[in-house]
């Protein structure tokens, strides 16, 4: 039983003047419960788009995509809504916070829209600031935290619903080493304590050094395959050759440290 | 591309925002040329329509309103549209665009956007400028239509005054351009937005304010208006001020501390985003709605006062045709069966007959006032007084008598209770007893038949018989029915009175007429100001929903990763723009009904069904509009959110 089947994923772009672009082809892809997956590729490989496409937020032209069970692909617009705010959970490179809310609010706002019990969330709340280490923020406004804290409580959102995998995206660009680090030991407390299954996209071989397992996607199309041993520093070596052979160019996204 | 070519790519690039404020200097410009039109109108000069010079100052008025009015309406959104693209100047100022340069963009940018709007407003104003004189003509009753003529000078009139206007505010807000550093200007969207605070005593200083300015509101009275009016005012416009900035942020603040209603579905988000885009926004609220309260009751005013006129108009002159004969039998003002014959061709039914007789006698009402006063019978009297309405029944014993003055709004005071009155005429003298005094006309007031001393059956009889009858005076008085539109009989029925007894006859229906064409010509010229103070007000609140368009877009589209159905957010975008609609009307209208209130204290009258149907209309209008900017503001969103 696996929480995320791809099989033979394509998509192809067309624009009016008959010009098409592969974004992705016949990608395979499975991820099984409480895995912590990294796909890796330099920019215009396909990375964005496969995980848009995993996230439901694109479909796919052709193949086949189960989650948890269900094909997304399937369902209407408001079940997928559903769906996606049910079965997944999103981490993004710019955070996505809402100004507008405290960041209690922030993390609470799934369970809000589906209006659960009031006491329920609370302890829910207090279960997973204290695995993030974000206990003592809560009250305060988006813009008065660091972009670590921010990010963690981004992950306190993603998780907060009980989702069957956590879907991340560049989610250490917006930060500075010391805060990438401490997200990525958050996440893999997470994979490791709770049994969380992620998936996460990156180009930051650091990063996906926290992974178990990486996907390396080029021009569109499956390249390589590596997994992790017991070592994580030797991982990060493999990682940086698997890049040396897999070329192009990967200091495309300059994140603008904060 | 040529540098005067950007500034049309920044307008038409920015169109949506700047649609709302186009449409609004575009009927200001139309509203006024065609007012400048008809003042300049050669017919009008000349005098050949009648009633030309009345509606022709009301209108110069509205002319002075009118770019008052356009003057800050312009001020604010220009500048409003230079604050929106902080960033955009930024931007420009990094590629190397001189201040002068970026100052230059902008003024040609307002030059377009100006001469495009004077030139299709005249245009609208010469498309529409018949269809207003041929109404106006029908409103004053001209005989030849108003003829088309577009007056060289109303154009140049316009033109030069919108082109004056637009060229002086241009360069006012130029001196907001380039003042700040690149990287601020480059930050500024990215800048933080601060928690709303509010302060305690603010928030009590707004509610006694309001409170206090209500509770005079409805104390006022005819007595205290003048001392009241301006604490009233001063106060609701504090209290108005206060109640947006602060109360609406402790408001929304206690509702997001209600836990089972705020963590249930988009109120979260609908709740915690208002208390940003109210308080973002307190200050256009607020003059909305204190423009909102001035429209309404400027115009339930209006409205009021002619239905108070009409209803004045009826007490004053109880019968549609009344006229007095002097001699009890004598008719030479007109004979009643002449009269009857004429109704009689004109298929005019008579709702019913008064005929009062007396003698009259002459009193001392007040020093230095004697006047003529008629002895009439208790019995006569109350039959009549049972048909008009807001007249009094007496009761009159022997050796008494009542006193009648004939307008309500007299202030009395010519008898004091059971004061004696000697009344003598011909060769008779009586001492009475004066009850009481009782006000309103019965028969038409004329002269003798203004004043009615009302005396007991068996005493009047006593007093008729002793004098003769020569010396009697009788008024008459017919009501019609429909008689609104009796104008033309009553015109014929007039033709028959001799002319040097056309001051003993009067007729309800040429007054009637007169007050109703000015008050239709009012309502008519002011309803079409009130329309463009709506549009503007509506028009600033579109604008400033736009300006937050791109932040609530991209939030709209991390929602939607989130999860977040489209029918939630259409819910969460309805609320907010409901209430940023909304609130503002209802404030202005609740200030309205206070204002109502006052003013029924002064007239006395019932006014509140006229009143409550124009804050109907404004309700039906508001809501018009919202739908109209709802609708466009979900097309933007969703078209942003859902095609990636």
């Amino acid at each position: 039983m696996s929480v995320l089947l791809a099989q033979s994923v394509t998509k192809i772009y067309s624009s009016k003047g008959n010009v098409s672009y592969k974004a992705l082809e016949d990608i395979n892809l499975e991820v099984h419960p409480g895995e912590f997956v990294g796909v890796m590729g330099p920019s215009g490989s396909g990375k964005t788009t496969l995980l848009n496409i995993l996230a439901t937020i694109d479909k796919p032209t052709s193949g086949h995509i189960e989650i948890n069970g269900t094909n997304p692909t399937k369902l209407k617009n408001k079940q997928l809504a559903l769906f996606r705010r049910r079965e997944l959970g999103f981490i993004f490179q710019d955070f996505n916070l809402l100004d507008t809310l405290s960041i209690k609010e922030n993390i609470l706002l799934p369970l809000v829209l589906e209006k659960m019990d009031v006491r329920e969330m609370e302890s829910r709340l207090q279960e997973c600031a204290q695995l993030l280490g974000i206990e003592h923020i809560l009250a305060k406004r988006t813009y008065e935290v660091s972009g670590g804290q921010k990010q963690r409580a981004a992950i306190a959102r993603a998780i907060i619903h009980r989702p069957s995998i956590l879907l991340a995206d560049e989610l250490t660009g917006n930060l500075d080493s010391k805060a990438a680090k401490d997200v990525m030991e958050s996440l893999r407390q997470l994979n490791e304590q709770m049994n969380a299954t992620i998936m996460m996209v990156t180009h930051d071989p650091f990063a996906a050094s926290y992974c178990r397992r990486i996907i390396f996607i080029k021009d569109g199309k499956f390249f390589s395959e590596i997994r992790r041993g017991t070592n994580r520093q030797a991982f990060f070596q493999q990682i940086l050759d698997a890049l040396s052979v897999l070329g192009g160019n990967f200091d495309e996204v300059s994140p603008t440290r904060v | 591309m040529k540098f005067h070519q950007l500034a049309f790519k920044n307008i038409r690039g920015n169109w949506h925002q700047y649609s709302a404020f186009f449409l609004s200097s575009v009927f200001s410009v139309t509203l006024f040329f065609i007012y400048a039109a008809f003042i300049f109108h050669p017919d009008v000069i000349n005098g050949h329509i009648r009633g030309g010079a009345k509606v022709r100052t009301g209108m110069t008025a509205c002319e002075y309103i009118i770019m008052i009015f356009s003057f800050f309406f312009v001020l604010y959104s220009i500048s409003a549209f230079l604050k929106s693209r902080k960033k955009e100047f930024g931007l420009l100022a990094l590629f190397g665009l001189t201040n002068g340069q970026i100052k230059r963009m902008v003024y040609y940018e307002n030059l377009l956007i100006s001469l495009l709007s004077i030139t299709t407003g005249i245009g609208l104003g010469i498309l529409f400028s018949k269809l207003f004189f041929m109404a106006l003509a029908v409103l004053l009753e001209v005989d030849s239509p108003i003829r088309f003529f577009i007056p060289p000078k109303a154009l140049l009139f316009t033109a030069g005054c919108f082109f004056l206007l637009f060229q002086a505010i241009t360069l006012m807000t130029l001196f907001q351009v380039g003042r700040t550093e690149i990287v601020d200007l480059l930050k500024e969207s990215k800048k933080p937005k601060s928690l709303p605070l509010a302060s305690k005593w603010l928030v009590l200083l707004s509610a006694l304010c309001i409170g206090g300015g209500y509770s005079l509101a409805v104390q006022m009275n005819g007595n205290n208006a003048v001392l009241v009016m301006l604490p009233i005012l001063f106060l609701v416009i504090t209290g108005t001020y206060f109640l947006f900035t602060q109360s609406s942020v402790v408001i929304l603040r206690s509702l997001s501390r209600n836990k089972p209603l705020y963590y249930r579905g988009t109120n979260l988000l609908t709740i915690s985003q208002l208390v940003f885009k109210i308080k973002d926004n307190a200050r256009i609220l607020f003059m909305v709605s204190i423009l909102c309260a001035v429209v309404l009751t400027a115009s339930a005013t209006m409205y009021v006062f002619n239905q108070s006129q009409r209803d004045q108009i009826m007490a004053h002159i109880p019968q549609t045709i009344g006229f007095v004969e002097r001699g009890l039998h004598e008719h030479q003002v007109i004979d009643p069966q002449k009269l009857k014959e004429i109704l009689q061709q004109d298929g005019v039914e008579i709702d019913y007959e008064a005929k009062l007789a007396g003698v009259p006698v002459s009193i001392m009402l007040k020093p230095n006032w004697q006047q003529d006063v008629l002895v009439v019978s208790a019995t006569d009297y109350n039959q009549l007084a049972r048909r008009v309405k807001g007249t009094t029944q007496v009761q009159v014993d022997k050796g008494h008598a009542v006193f009648v003055y004939p307008y309500h709004e007299m202030s009395g005071g010519f008898f004091r209770e059971n004061q004696p009155v000697r009344i003598s005429a011909a060769n008779m003298g009586m001492n009475l007893v004066v009850d009481k005094e009782v006000s309103g006309a019965v028969v038409i007031p004329m002269e003798a038949t203004s004043f009615l001393l009302v005396l007991n059956d068996a005493q009047y009889q006593e007093m008729m018989a002793q004098v003769p009858d020569s010396y009697k005076v009788v008024a008459y008085g017919y009501e019609l029915k429909h008689w609104e539109s009796t104008g033309e009989t009553v015109k014929k029925i007039e033709q028959l009175v001799p002319d040097d007894q056309s001051m003993y006859f009067r007729s309800r229906v040429e007054d009637y007429r007169d007050i109703n064409q000015f008050n239709s010509l009012t309502l008519f010229i002011g309803l079409f100001v009130s329309f463009l103070f709506f549009i503007a007000s509506g028009s600033i609140i579109f604008f400033k929903l736009f300006t937050e368009l791109q932040d609530d877009q991209a939030q709209f589209r991390a929602l939607v990763r989130i999860g977040m159905s489209l029918p939630e957010i259409r819910r969460i975008v309805s609320t907010q723009i409901a209430a940023i609609f909304f609130i503002p009307c209802v404030v202005g209208i609740v200030h309205t009904l206070f204002a109502m209130k006052s003013l029924s204290n002064l007239l006395g009258g019932n006014i509140w069904p006229y009143a409550l149907l124009v804050v109907a209309i404004y309700i039906v209008m508001q809501s018009a509009y919202y739908f109209v900017t709802r609708r466009s503001y979900m097309k933007k969103i969703t078209n942003e959110v859902f095609v990636n």
